[in-house]
């Protein structure tokens, strides 16, 4: 069975370029492109990993993630915050909501994605929360 | 006792005078602190603005960034991974790029009418044009970009618009940003409804939504520069400059535009432009 990755993103043009690595891969991916329906899709689709962007249409990205982590059957979700806002104040809502991850798309070279998810579905669910190059 | 009655007169007379220049004094005076009130206001105003242009560059930062890190990204899957991508993977990319030139181009272009409009300087370029043709081309470029958002895009013409004058560019650039907006802010499922009527001599054209809408309070701004309206959560998105231009563009036709409530739910835009 292929990891399943949910990625939360509704602009196409990033949705393109990060999830054709990932499905060369051989990840599946899915897409919900607005944030009200997210948290729905989580429950439904039973993710691996979870890929979330701040700026959505509906539902904030921070405000989706505060809701996977209050509800029970959503709350270990592993979860990449993967967004071009990098400003102190998105980054501790993101950590004290429990996000596992941070990433800066202008950060992330497309075809390293596919290794960086690697490491994260292979880690220790315990996994660290930590900022990368920001 | 007649000099009694010019001294009496000559009192009276100087009260009056004295309660001419007290009034006047007055007058001067509150002309001074509602001068001094202007002045403030205009400090305050001033100061606003320069907020906002200090707030304004993160955004445009974001904004140009987004479209460069995809252009970006999608070049170098194109120089790894090309002897692993599909055909039709290829073509994606190879449009991703392109349309996110587009974007990039489009925001040049935005920030250039600002300043020609800030100098003086912005014109359009009239001739007799369709405005059913300029309608329904700006609601099939939109479409697919709806569907995606899981929205629908319905052109509703009055048939009986002759030709007239007007820059078709510049008025498709108004009703793309108009629908472009309403697709930003209305959730899955939503609607969005494009119109045009007469009303007296002028044409009317209205973008309603069935999206958050807009709070009383945000509608006053919104034609502003470098505002952005906020979506349910406060969240901004944009460059605050699309309402701006839009307004600059109907007015250098001697138009209006303006907001309303949609019924039941989301926002109305309006603007008129005159068919003479």
């Amino acid at each position: 069975m292929p990891k399943k990755i949910l990625f939360v993103e509704d602009d196409e043009g990033f949705y393109n370029i990060f999830s054709v690595p990932l499905k060369m891969k051989g990840y599946d991916v899915l897409r919900v492109s607005d944030g009200s329906s997210a948290v729905d899709k989580v429950i439904v689709e039973k993710p691996d990993l979870v890929l979330l962007d701040i700026v959505l249409p509906g539902t904030s990205g921070l405000d989706v993630l505060k809701e996977l982590r209050e509800r029970e059957e959503t709350k270990s979700v592993f979860v990449v915050m993967l967004t071009n806002f990098g400003n102190d104040e998105n980054i501790s809502k993101a950590m004290e909501y429990g996000a596992n991850d941070y990433l800066m798309k202008y950060n992330i070279v497309p075809s390293e994605l596919p290794d960086k998810i690697a490491s994260f579905l292979g880690e220790d669910p315990n996994f660290n929360i930590k900022v990368t190059e920001l | 006792m007649e000099q009694t009655t010019v001294l009496n007169i000559l009192v009276i007379l100087e009260s009056i005078l004295l309660l001419v220049i007290s009034f006047i004094l007055f007058s001067k005076t509150r002309n001074l602190t509602k001068l001094k009130k202007y002045e403030e206001e205009i400090i305050k105003m001033k100061a606003k603005n320069e907020a906002k242009m200090g707030d304004f560059l993160p955004i445009l930062v974001h904004e140009l960034r987004s479209p460069l890190s995809v252009i970006k990204g999608a070049a170098d899957l194109l120089m790894k991974e090309v002897n692993g991508l599909s055909a039709d993977q290829i073509h994606t990319l190879l449009n991703q790029i392109k349309s996110s030139s587009n974007s990039l181009l489009d925001m040049v272009g935005s920030i250039l009418d600002v300043s020609k409009m800030e100098s003086g300087k912005f014109e359009v370029n009239k001739s007799f044009n369709n405005m059913e043709v300029v309608l329904k081309e700006v609601c099939s470029y939109f479409e697919p970009l709806a569907k995606v958002r899981g929205l629908t895009i319905e052109c509703q013409i009055d048939k009986t618009i002759m030709n007239f004058s007007f820059d078709a560019e510049r008025i498709k650039q108004v009703v793309g940003n108009l629908i472009s907006n309403a697709i930003k802010f209305s959730p899955e499922g939503g609607n969005i409804i494009v119109s045009s009527k007469k009303v007296g001599s002028d044409c009317q054209i209205s973008v309603c939504d069935t999206g958050v809408g807009i709070k009383d309070s945000e509608k006053p701004l919104l034609f502003q520069k470098f505002y952005q309206a906020s979506n349910q959560d406060g969240i901004k998105k944009g460059t605050g400059l699309g309402l701006y231009i839009s307004r600059g563009i109907v007015e250098a036709h001697g138009g209006k535009i303006w907001v309303e409530n949609n019924v039941p739910k989301g926002s109305k835009f309006i603007f008129t432009i005159p068919m003479n």
